[in-house]
């Protein structure tokens, strides 16, 4: 399995692909079993104009909803963050790993190693989307459900390409850049950023051609989920990976290699520059190493400003003025839509009539969570595991400190920046409503932001825990993404079956918007809720870190 | 050097899984003394010292420093030691300066005049990110943060690693020094000359076990020395070879060439009374020597 780079990188990146397709499957099945008890009849027999908004093909059955539900967001997802991973990695993650000098002290050239990478990344991406085009008619058989209405192998492929655009993108940054946090943070933006676009553009009357902008668009624009696949769409993904793959080769051979994992900053810049040098000499150096929490707070600076800019600016500020450009007719039809309807499909929330059941649903429904979780969930698993695998942790230990301070330390770091997420969100939404004249309620803004912070929180301390049991960074991550998307399936669709609704309290995500705080203000018991999981989890990574032996390497 | 003890171990052992790491290693460190503690790799000399650190814990036995246990004092512990870990590995977006800062709030504030002097003794940059330095360099960061908090009990693995000739004398010197003023020092290392020049006593591990525990000089005084003989006619082979402590016995005309690990008293009585000896001379056995002959041999010697 070591012959070649190619055998290596597909060595090293197979189980994570079979595991994510295997999770998939389970959750296909869950999905499919939950469906099977529900009389669809009464949904597939709506309006036309109700399946389109809600993307239900007509004549659909059971088991093709469950997939194209499935497939469609968590699969899509998934395999695009996927290839992202790898995608970053390919020459970054060497330069990260101190390895790329031994790599191309072989008779190897750049160029031969970042082909051999691709060439990993598109035989496991592609092997990932055949899995998920196998895994639907055999659950189906086994569960005995007639598949109909949709075109699983159409699908498969457009996922295939999808997920390949995102990829070759962050292969092309990480190969200009050498900085792997960078390829993915972006890559992964311009991913939630198209996926939230899509659903937004097309509704505002004039700009529904802006929606053509976001790769996102390409992959089920024209629903190959029912009409077989859309030549046009994937001849332009296809065409913009060839020239990111090209972009790739020609800045991973034009520029120096990195032989350090060293960062610059906005604060090492402003700390380099003589008008800033004095005030910020002492908030980069002395302040940002004077505790722990502040250090580790410093070290994930750029994903915070990202993540704040997202939420403040994009997510909030912009949507108040453009729920203002919607089609109204078109949203009061989402009024008429049962809320179990939208569960149905999967969607987080669905009355957009009102401005507040519009920011639910485009800017509290998945963004804000995702980008609290983002951020908790990297310092988290960064915290500890990542200082084991960076080899500072014994050094750090010989200190006069406890295990246990370093693990409230990082936490503390995680509370403020997720608190700082959730006031960008909060801030951005407030300015957003006040701009396009929507009026929703001030207080109610401030408890939903509260309640994605906290949401957000369990997640990130659940990291930390991973982290904490492990010393293994990618458990820790793939951990918590793998177990976000399950508890957000289970809110998602448990309620839609009456022997499965209980099981949604397990879900940390059903003491986040199922009682529409934007409309009807904070649930104070929902917040102890998830504030206290917050705690538990955070003094569960104490006993833990204490317990065991530390990690040499990673 | 005093008879206090500042490194204590008992039957101290780790298996990881099926590998024994450490076994059954009773070892004691005498306050101020500067303890080599010598083994191939892989031998449980890391193993060893994060055991002692905490890092890891035990399968059984016990460790302390200064009398304190090692887990449930170990902050209490890391109040009073400097630690160079092998392979040192730092925050590569931190300046050394930033680092030493980092590293001195988290154990209360130190002396930076102390700082200062060690910087400049080690000809260290501390004004570069520790990410942008040559090892060698990144290395004297290392060893002053060890040292700015003038530790009771320095413990470090390979310290001298990636150090230049000019810098491992100033180290070795500043070793001394350190020791001189009381601090016992437990080094790690497979620079022998270094450990051979700096050390009181050594340890020699094998495959987890301590094998030898010695001062340096009676190990040299046990150990196995090249003798040249120089005779007023031929001898033979065959008439030095039986003689006790003698091996290797290799002669050409009137010269005899041969290693020897007995009582050099004995020796020289027989020869004399056989031969009329007109030189000799006696090369004494360096630590490679020694550590080799540990390695080389089957049986355990202690």
């Amino acid at each position: 399995m070591l012959a070649s780079v190619f055998a290596k990188t597909t060595r090293d990146r197979w189980k994570g692909m079979a595991i994510a397709m295997f999770s998939l499957g389970l959750l296909l099945w869950m999905v499919m079993a939950v469906y099977q008890d529900i009389d669809i009849s009464v949904y597939s027999d709506l309006p036309e104009v109700f399946l389109s908004i809600m993307g239900i093909p007509e004549g659909a059955d059971v088991a093709s909803l469950a997939v194209g539900v499935l497939y469609g967001f968590y699969g899509a997802l998934t395999l695009a963050g996927l290839a992202v991973s790898m995608g970053s990695s390919s020459v970054a993650g060497e330069e990260r790993d101190g390895t790329i000098g031994l790599l191309l002290g072989n008779p190897k050239s750049r160029t031969n190693v970042l082909v051999s990478k691709a060439a990993s990344m598109l035989l496991l991406v592609g092997l990932g989307a055949l899995a998920l085009w196998g895994a639907a008619p055999l659950i189906a058989g086994i569960l005995d459900v007639r598949m109909g209405g949709m075109q699983v192998g159409p699908y498969a492929l457009h996922l295939f390409v999808n997920a390949l655009f995102y990829g070759f993108l962050a292969m092309a940054i990480g190969a200009w850049t050498g900085k792997r946090g960078l390829a993915s943070g972006v890559s992964a933006g311009v991913m939630a950023l198209g996926f939230v676009a899509v659903g937004i553009f097309p509704i505002i009357e004039g700009w529904e051609n802006v929606a053509k902008v976001f790769p996102w668009y390409y992959f089920d624009n024209g629903q190959p989920v029912i009409n077989g696949i859309q030549w046009g769409d994937l001849a332009v993904l296809m065409g913009a990976i060839v020239v990111l793959a090209a972009i790739a080769l020609v800045g991973v051979n034009r520029r120096d290699l990195r032989s350090h994992n060293v960062g610059v900053t906005l604060l090492d810049r402003l700390r380099g520059s003589p008008l800033t040098q004095k005030i910020v000499d002492r908030l980069a150096g002395a302040t940002r190493v004077s505790r722990i929490s502040i250090k580790t707070a410093s070290e994930h600076q750029g994903l915070l400003i990202v993540s704040a800019y997202i939420m403040f600016f994009l997510m909030g500020v912009l949507m108040g003025p453009l729920y203002g450009l919607m089609d109204q007719t078109l949203l009061d039809f989402t009024k008429q839509i049962p809320e179990e309807l939208w569960a149905f499909v999967g969607a987080a929330g669905g009355d957009m009539s009102t401005a507040e059941g519009f920011y639910e649903a485009e800017t509290f429904g998945l963004m804000a969570p995702i980008a609290v979780i983002v951020v908790t969930a990297v310092i988290g698993a960064r915290a500890l595991a990542g200082e084991e695998q960076n080899r500072t942790m014994g050094l750090l230990l010989a200190n006069p400190i406890k295990r246990s301070r370093v693990v409230v330390e990082k936490a503390l770091a995680m509370v403020v920046y997720a608190i700082a997420v959730g006031f960008s969100t909060f801030l951005g939404v407030w300015l957003g409503s006040v701009l396009g004249g929507l009026g929703i309620n001030v207080g109610n803004i401030a408890a939903t932001s509260l309640l994605a912070t906290l949401v957000g929180l369990v997640f990130g301390t659940l990291a930390l825990a991973l982290s904490a049991a492990t010393g293994r960074v990618r458990v820790a991550i793939f951990g918590t993404v793998g177990a976000a998307l399950v508890f957000h399936l289970v809110n998602s669709f448990a309620s839609l079956n009456d022997s499965l609704a209980g099981w949604a309290r397990v879900s940390p995500f059903s003491y986040y918007l199922n009682t529409h705080p934007l409309q009807n203000g904070m649930d104070w018991g929902n917040g102890a809720i998830l504030a206290g999981l917050t705690v538990v989890l955070v003094a569960l990574s104490v006993v833990m870190f204490q317990r065991r032996d530390l990690r040499q390497t990673g | 050097m005093t008879d206090q003890i500042a490194i204590h171990a008992e039957k101290l052992t780790k298996h990881y899984g099926d590998v024994r790491a450490l076994v059954d290693l009773d070892l004691d460190v005498r306050a101020g003394e500067i303890f080599g503690f010598l083994g191939p790799n892989g031998a449980g000399k890391t193993t060893t010292i994060r055991t002692m650190l905490d890092e890891i814990r035990p399968t059984s036995g016990k460790a302390s420093i200064l009398g304190l246990d090692s887990h449930d004092a170990a902050v209490e512990i890391r109040r009073h030691i400097g630690y160079v870990p092998g392979d040192l590995a730092l925050y590569p977006n931190l300046t050394g300066r930033d680092t030493l800062t980092y590293f001195a709030n988290l154990r209360g504030g130190v002396d930076w005049g102390y700082v200062e002097e060690l910087t400049e003794r080690l000809e260290a940059d501390l004004s570069k990110k520790v990410g942008d330095l040559s090892s060698g360099n990144r290395q004297k960061v290392g060893l002053i943060q060890a040292f700015m908090n003038r530790p009771q009990v320095l413990i470090m693995d390979e310290p001298s690693s990636g150090l230049d000739p000019l810098m491992q004398r100033a180290f070795q010197t500043l070793m001394r020094e350190v020791a001189a003023d009381g601090t016992t020092v437990f080094l790690s290392s497979h620079t022998l000359s270094e450990v051979q020049r700096v050390a009181d006593r050594v340890g020699i591990i094998r495959r987890g076990k301590l094998i030898a525990l010695e001062a340096v000089a009676s190990l040299r005084s046990k150990a196995i020395r090249t003798v040249n003989l120089y005779f007023d006619g031929p001898v033979e082979a065959s008439v030095l070879e039986p003689l006790p402590g003698v091996r290797d016995v290799k002669v050409q005309d009137h010269h005899a060439m041969l290693s020897f690990d007995g009582q050099m008293e004995t020796l020289l009585k027989v020869v004399t009374e056989r031969f009329h000896v007109l030189d000799i001379s006696t090369e004494a056995a360096d630590l490679e020597e020694i550590f080799l002959t540990y390695y080389r041999d089957d049986e355990v010697v202690v």
